[in-house]
């Protein structure tokens, strides 16, 4: 029960309702964070929310927000503006809510993926927490960590060896165009076809224009092959090779003389001149004059002869499978060879690890748990590492597609949308990335400062100790940013502070958020601790009492230390060491003796100001 | 110039109902590229990368079997151009070399009468019909080859090597060889 009194300006004194009164002069937001009762209750960062809330209360990252928000808002209806005045061309209708579907399901993934990467950071974390715990356990700790590093080593080259290791055979299959292996006497049954076809093509083609008698085809008629054979097609040699021919005056094809006016001769320059009037003829009717018929409506043979042409030279890569399959086989088989000597390697630094982790300094059952839980451990972190590794790759390339994707929808847009949206658009993009990043900047800056404050504060009150460093780590958690406290040891996070240390750094962020609210909100509130330093020695009590009174903002503090009992009579008195301690005021508040221990009514308290 | 592989290439094939289960259990429908890293070997990324090892198994053993008119046909809404054209996926190549082999084989084993089709006495659209159903022909092939393989043992196919075998022991004429050698007996 609050009771609240309040002053009015002529001096009289009114009894009020002491909770509102106290909400008041001590907002509930800032008491949260000034009220400690206990060294448990001084680490309130441990909810989500907790520090990042703080952070926001007092960073200017909060004017911030609304305008990213309000840049969120503008970008979002600019793109669905863009959107709407694409899918107005028809042409791109399908190809554009295709890219649509695809980009969803890109950032649907992504989004998991991030998920799954966020889970699996935390979980190493913790494990990295208990091995260190377990550990400290252990007698030989150099020796330890020299093992662990071995095996660390050996456990890299035998993943590096799996990785080598393709036996991705079926995938091989297609992107390799293994599955084609056998394919080489297809491929001459469709050669085969395909020739006998283009013969009997040109053979009816030949046929059909000497009965039909057309000029063109009387020339055809006329040959003059032996044996009254089918011609080759016009344009075969080519323009350029038959040309050579006639001025080397050498038949290149059969090896044989052909002088000028010979007529081996007259023959080349025949057919070269029928070639070269071919295409004359079809360049002047480009509709056709004649009325008759041609033979041949389509022609798909040339297309096919093409495909079998090209597809000769890949024959000779079809040869070369089976023995780089074999290779591959080979390869993968040694590679195995390797791993088994690796993991033989393994198992006897295990065991040496085993024999070190058995010299420790707790009791046996509890070894055994550590023991069985050690093992287990390392292989979890090691799990957790590759699938670390492993979400990320798989991040990069969705990430990758992801842009690709949305190049390739702002290209159509580009080319189907309203130019004044798309260049709307891209203002309202980069006015909502300057509001973001504004945001983060102030948020990051805040931290730096807290970060630096803290540290500070953490040196002076454990003076001449270890302390390690104070750090701050945002972490993104399903869309929202956290701020997460580490003691780090040289980069390394430390996991086994002892309650001393962790209470001195809690303290210390709190004094360190108490100084920067004083200097933004230009008020300031106390802070109320009750018994914090109860894990502090008395030496380091009273380093801590004095770094409180450098302080600026007003503390209140309620400690047990610094009594002293007389052996004898049992009388109460205050150390000598508490001379020393700088303070403004500080009050002994004692039970007043004596008392009727069966009358509650005898029992009275005593104010002392020291 | 016409060009009838452009037009084959626009078509969906099709497989016989008889043996979804294969397609179900032997394929990763969505293409789980990077996970399920313990199955490599052990199944196709994709339907249509079934099909055409169906396809090429049947072709090379010579299995030519039309699917009967008694089965009813299905198929998974995959044109042949999009086969290896995964849009999700950037780290596998694309498959137009072996889309042209297949094609070169169908021209191979159709039964086409190409100077009537050029005479325009036959349509296109005929042709690329009968194409279509020898592909699906040796497919069916194929994967009652894969069905009597598992019927054999159905643990067959948990070795990463088992698709790869398949294909390098089936070399087109062996068969034939084979069987010519089982009708003398």
């Amino acid at each position: 029960m609050l009771e609240g009194v309040e002053e009015n300006k002529s001096g009289e004194r009114v009894q009020i309702d002491g909770k509102n009164l106290l909400d008041r002069v001590f907002p509930f937001q800032i008491r949260k964070y000034s009220m400690f009762k206990g060294e448990a209750e001084l680490d309130i960062f441990k909810s989500d929310g907790a520090l990042t809330n703080l952070i926001n209360l007092f960073s200017d990252a909060k004017h911030y927000e609304k305008y990213s928000e309000k840049g969120s808002f503008l970008r979002d209806k600019a793109e669905k503006a863009v959107e709407d005045s694409t899918k107005s061309d028809k042409n791109k209708e399908a190809a554009y809510k295709k890219l649509e579907w695809d980009i969803k399901q890109l950032e649907d993934e992504k989004y998991k993926l991030s998920i799954h990467l966020n889970s699996t950071e935390e979980e190493i974390r913790k494990i990295e927490g208990n091995l260190q715990a377990a550990g400290s356990y252990v007698k030989n700790a150099t020796a330890l960590d020299t093992i662990n590093t071995r095996i660390k080593n050996l456990d890299e080259r035998i993943s590096d060896m799996h990785r080598k290791i393709d036996e991705n055979y079926t995938t091989s299959l297609f992107d390799e165009s293994w599955i084609a292996v056998n394919f080489e006497t297809i491929h001459h049954e469709f050669a085969e076809k395909v020739s006998q076809l283009s013969i009997d093509r040109r053979k009816l083609q030949s046929e059909f224009d000497k009965q039909k008698g057309i000029k063109e085809g009387e020339r055809k008629a006329r040959a003059e092959l032996l044996n009254n054979a089918v011609p080759l097609p016009i344009g075969i040699p080519s323009k350029a090779h038959m040309e050579e021919m006639l001025r080397d005056q050498i038949c290149k094809v059969c090896n044989r003389e052909a002088l000028k006016d010979s007529d081996p001769y007259k023959f080349m320059m025949k057919r070269l001149d029928e070639y070269l009037t071919s295409q004359a003829h079809k360049e002047e009717k480009e509709e056709p004059t004649t009325s008759e018929e041609p033979l041949f409506k389509n022609d798909y043979t040339n297309r096919l002869v093409n495909l079998g042409v090209s597809h000769e030279d890949n024959l000779k890569n079809l040869r070369g499978v089976r023995t780089k399959i074999k290779d591959l086989f080979e390869f993968n088989a040694d590679r195995k060879k390797d791993i088994e000597e690796l993991n033989e390697q393994l198992e006897k630094e295990k065991a040496e690890r085993d024999k070190i982790l058995g010299n420790s300094s707790i009791a046996e059952e509890k070894l055994v748990d550590v023991l069985k839980n050690y093992n287990s451990w390392q292989d979890d972190l090691k799990h957790r590492n590759r699938e670390n590794v492993d979400y990320n790759a798989r991040l990069k390339v969705v990430s990758t597609d992801l842009k690709a994707k949305k190049d390739e929808k702002d290209g159509i847009d580009l080319k189907s949308a309203n130019l004044f949206l798309i260049k709307t658009r891209a203002i309202l993009r980069d006015i909502e990335t300057i509001f973001k990043d504004t945001k983060e900047m102030k948020f990051d800056e805040f931290i730096a400062k807290l970060q630096t404050k803290s540290n500070s504060f953490f040196g002076k009150i454990n003076i001449e100790s270890f302390t390690g460093t104070i750090v701050f780590t945002k972490r993104i958690k399903a869309n929202k940013s956290y701020v997460e406290i580490e003691l780090q040891e040289e980069g390394r996070t430390f996991y086994k502070p002892n309650q001393s240390l962790l209470t001195s750094m809690h303290i210390s962020i709190l004094f360190a958020i108490s100084e920067l609210a004083s200097e933004i909100k230009e008020e300031n509130f106390p802070m109320i601790f009750d018994a914090p330093t109860s894990s502090f020695g008395e030496n380091k009590t009273a380093e801590f009492l004095n770094l409180i009174y450098e302080t600026e903002n007003q503390k209140i503090l309620l400690i047990k230390d610094f009594l002293s009992t007389d052996k004898e009579t049992k009388a109460l008195s205050i150390k000598n060491e508490f001379e020393h301690v700088k303070r403004n005021k500080a009050f002994w508040i004692k039970l007043e003796r004596p008392f009727d221990k069966n009358n509650l009514k005898t029992l009275n308290t005593q104010v002392i100001t020291l | 110039m016409e060009n009838l592989f452009d037009k084959w290439k626009t078509k969906i094939p099709k497989y016989s109902e008889v043996h979804k289960d294969l397609f179900n259990s032997l394929s990763q429908k969505f293409g789980a590229e990077g996970e399920k890293k313990i199955n490599l070997g052990k199944h196709f990324s994709t339907n249509y990368e079934l099909y055409m090892y169906a396809f090429f198994l049947g072709l090379y053993n010579e299995e030519f079997s039309p699917i009967p008119d008694t089965e009813k046909k299905t198929d998974f809404s995959h044109h042949i151009q999009h086969w290896g054209s995964k849009t999700t996926i950037s780290t596998r190549n694309d498959f137009t070399n072996l889309q042209e082999n297949i094609f070169l084989s169908l021209i191979a084993k159709t039964n086409v009468d190409f100077i009537a089709l050029e005479q325009g006495a036959i349509k296109e659209e005929e042709v690329v019909k009968a194409l279509i159903q020898t592909m699906e022909s040796y497919t069916n092939g194929g994967l009652i080859l894969i069905k009597e393989k598992i019927e054999e043992n159905p643990n067959y196919f948990l070795q990463p090597t088992s698709f790869l075998n398949l294909i390098l022991d089936s070399k087109p004429g062996k068969t034939k060889k084979k069987k010519q050698k089982e009708d003398a007996e």
